[in-house]
């Protein structure tokens, strides 16, 4: 049994070691955090697995509207994915803005593409009623409750479940939008 | 002294709910709301649109005031009252959302 303590006493002394060591590393300042240098990475899987599995466990029990793919979902998400959303997420003929090329991680184009990251499929994006629903369950999760240190903000304090489902619903359809339907579709002012 | 803070305190306090509580009704965005640019469908072939499809739908919805008033005189087959529908319950939904 000596040979078990002895082990057990170096797996403690050598955690205790990566505890102090990490420590310093941490109060060093030695890791570069600006936004205009990438993750190692390491760094970067750790942050992008921790990130998809928190989002896939919150968001498995949400239940999706059978009426998500409406015209009138698609005007009153619209005009709000143009105002709060497009400035980092772009529109049907931009393909960067300030915000894209600054922050880090670099916010996905859901203009160009189906953003269904922790998904296996619904890569179509064109149907609204048959995209995959657990990209839908995360699409609504973010938007809800944002993600910690991406620049991903949280709009569920203002705004209301509906509100955020009819954001899911015309992101949907988003990706198959040319740009004068787009125009059309997230203006505000009345004729 | 204490009572001489707290009424400004209170005072904004409830100012700095009132006005978050506002922020982000759609409202607040119609000052620099865009017109749709309807002229655009104008040159679709209409007889190639699915009408139902949703953002067709939507399209129409938000064009029908000026396909029918338009100075060309172009005219869509449409059921105005189902229009109608649409706008009047696109704005109750924006309306429910004030904060």
């Amino acid at each position: 049994m000596p040979t078990l303590t002895a082990f057990i006493k170096s797996l403690l002394i050598a955690a205790f070691i990566g505890l102090v060591g990490g420590g310093v590393f941490i109060y060093s300042g030695l890791y570069p955090i600006g936004a205009d240098e990438p993750h190692n990475k390491l760094s970067y899987w750790l942050l992008e697995t921790l990130r998809e599995r928190s989002i896939a466990r919150a968001a498995s029990n949400i239940q999706i509207p059978d009426n998500l793919n409406t015209s009138d979902r698609l005007l009153a998400g619209g005009a709000d994915y143009n105002d709060m959303c497009a400035g980092c997420h772009l529109k049907p003929g931009k393909s960067e803005s300030d915000f894209t090329i600054g922050l880090y991680p670099s916010p996905p184009n859901l203009a160009a593409i189906a953003d269904t990251h922790g998904s296996e499929s619904g890569s179509d994006g064109n149907k609204g009623g048959n995209r995959d629903g657990t990209a839908i369950q995360r699409q609504f999760w973010i938007i809800k409750h944002g993600i910690k240190a991406s620049g991903m903000p949280a709009w569920g304090p203002t705004h209301s479940d509906e509100r955020i489902w009819n954001m899911v619903a015309f992101l949907q359809r988003l990706p198959s939008l040319t740009e004068d339907q787009y125009q059309i579709l997230t203006a505000r002012g009345k004729l | 002294m204490k009572f001489k803070l707290l009424t400004p305190v209170l005072v904004l306090s409830a100012m700095g709910i009132a006005f978050s509580a506002q922020a982000h009704d759609p409202k607040e965005h119609m000052k620099d709301a865009e017109n749709p640019n309807c002229s655009a469908m104008e040159g679709m072939d209409h007889s190639k649109m699915d009408m139902n499809d949703p953002v067709m739908q939507a399209m129409m919805t938000q064009c029908m005031e000026n396909m029918h008033h338009g100075d060309d005189g172009h005219s869509m087959n449409h059921d105005d009252a189902s229009d109608n529908k649409h706008k009047d319950s696109s704005a109750k939904q924006h309306s429910e959302h004030k904060h």
